[in-house]
């Protein structure tokens, strides 16, 4: 890094990429389901129609599950505040069906810095994997943070 | 031969655009492009093969890398396994002088990019640190600048006696091809790409659209 940025990217990165640091359990109702596809825009009536035979969440759904805590215990302090959304990616892996019991799973999946018209900038990604109450991995949302340094 | 030197796929961590819905939007809009080059963020994408959407588009698609510097971010044609080990492309600071000098020594082309763009161009590092030799080329026309930053590029290029291309910079497909470049060679291939640059036989231009 250069002197104006003496922080150690490789050594956090060393440190705590993969850690799992928190774990929820959330259970998606038909009517919160039906409810973010209508504000989603949804027009599919696999994700609007609860009687619907493939009824489902709507692929992003997961995205407003979040783990009580952004980052570990311990982590170190990267700028200051709490940043700016980076935007999600959301991987679907299986269907989410109303009544399923998913367990999230928060890890650092990346830390990595950039340089912009702003300055540099440190982009830490925060990954939420989920299951079912089956043990089936349904999703993987990857939550960026950009921070000033 | 008008190419767009600088655009970003879902390759780069911010990139929105998937590689064939830029060639689609070429086609849909008859974009006066004949081929773009992907120039991902901090890598090399060396693994990725887009020959069949050149088949089926009839559109020359070429592959390079934009890497950061301690003079800003800098546009690498011709990148291969010599200069991938030669520094290391995900770093933001590495220093210009030696991205320039393994570029030529591993046969590569390495031109600035947006250099009137605060932080991230050459201009903006060269009133604090002073210029550097080796640069000949930089990109004058930049589809994501702001205003006055394409105007100091152009009028410190020309001081400088620097030659100068265009590049969208596009992450979106709806941006490609805000300014390209028009070869006066024919280009088929990377080789030719690297070949042509060294030539200096080429223009900056601009398809953005004025806005009012």
């Amino acid at each position: 890094m250069s002197e104006e940025n003496p922080l150690d990217l490789e050594a956090i990165r060393s440190e705590w990429l993969g850690v799992e640091f928190d774990e929820r359990t959330f259970e998606p109702e038909a009517s919160r389901m039906i409810a973010w596809a209508e504000a989603c825009g949804e027009t599919d009536p696999r994700f609007l129609d609860e009687n619907h035979p493939d009824f489902q969440a709507p692929p992003n759904m997961t995205t407003i599950f979040n783990s009580g805590r952004f980052l570990p215990e311990g982590f170190p302090n990267i700028g200051s505040g709490f940043g700016i959304d980076g935007g999600k990616t959301v991987e679907c892996l299986a269907p989410i069906r109303a009544g399923d019991v998913l367990t999230g799973t928060a890890t650092i999946a990346d830390v990595f810095d950039k340089t912009g018209r702003s300055g540099t900038m440190v982009f830490i990604v925060q990954r939420m994997t989920f299951s079912n109450q089956s043990g089936e991995p349904v999703s993987v949302v990857d939550w960026k943070t950009i921070r000033g340094i | 031969m008008i190419l767009d030197l600088h655009t970003h796929s879902i390759k780069s961590d911010d990139g929105r655009a998937k590689v064939e819905n830029y060639c689609k939007w070429i086609r849909k809009k008859e974009l006066p492009l004949d081929g773009f080059v992907l120039t991902e963020h901090r890598q090399f994408d060396a693994t990725s093969d887009y020959r069949h959407l050149e088949d089926e588009y009839g559109l020359v698609i070429l592959k390079a890398s934009e890497v950061e510097t301690d003079y800003g971010h800098v546009l690498v044609f011709g990148v291969n396994d010599d200069l991938v080990n030669s520094f290391d492309f995900a770093k933001v600071d590495n220093p210009l002088p030696m991205v320039l000098e393994a570029a030529d020594r591993c046969g590569a082309f390495a031109a600035p990019c947006h250099p009137g763009r605060k932080n991230v161009g050459l201009f903006a590092h060269y009133e604090n640190k002073g210029a550097v030799d080796g640069v000949h080329t930089v990109e004058v026309l930049n589809g994501g600048s702001i205003p006055g930053e394409d105007e100091l590029s152009v009028e410190q290029a020309g001081q400088r006696g620097y030659a100068g291309f265009g590049g969208s910079d596009s992450h979106i497909v709806s941006r490609i091809g805000y300014c390209a470049t028009d070869f006066d060679a024919d280009i088929a291939d990377i080789d030719d790409l690297v070949g042509a640059l060294r030539t200096g036989n080429f223009r900056a231009v601009t398809y953005r659209e004025q806005e009012s």
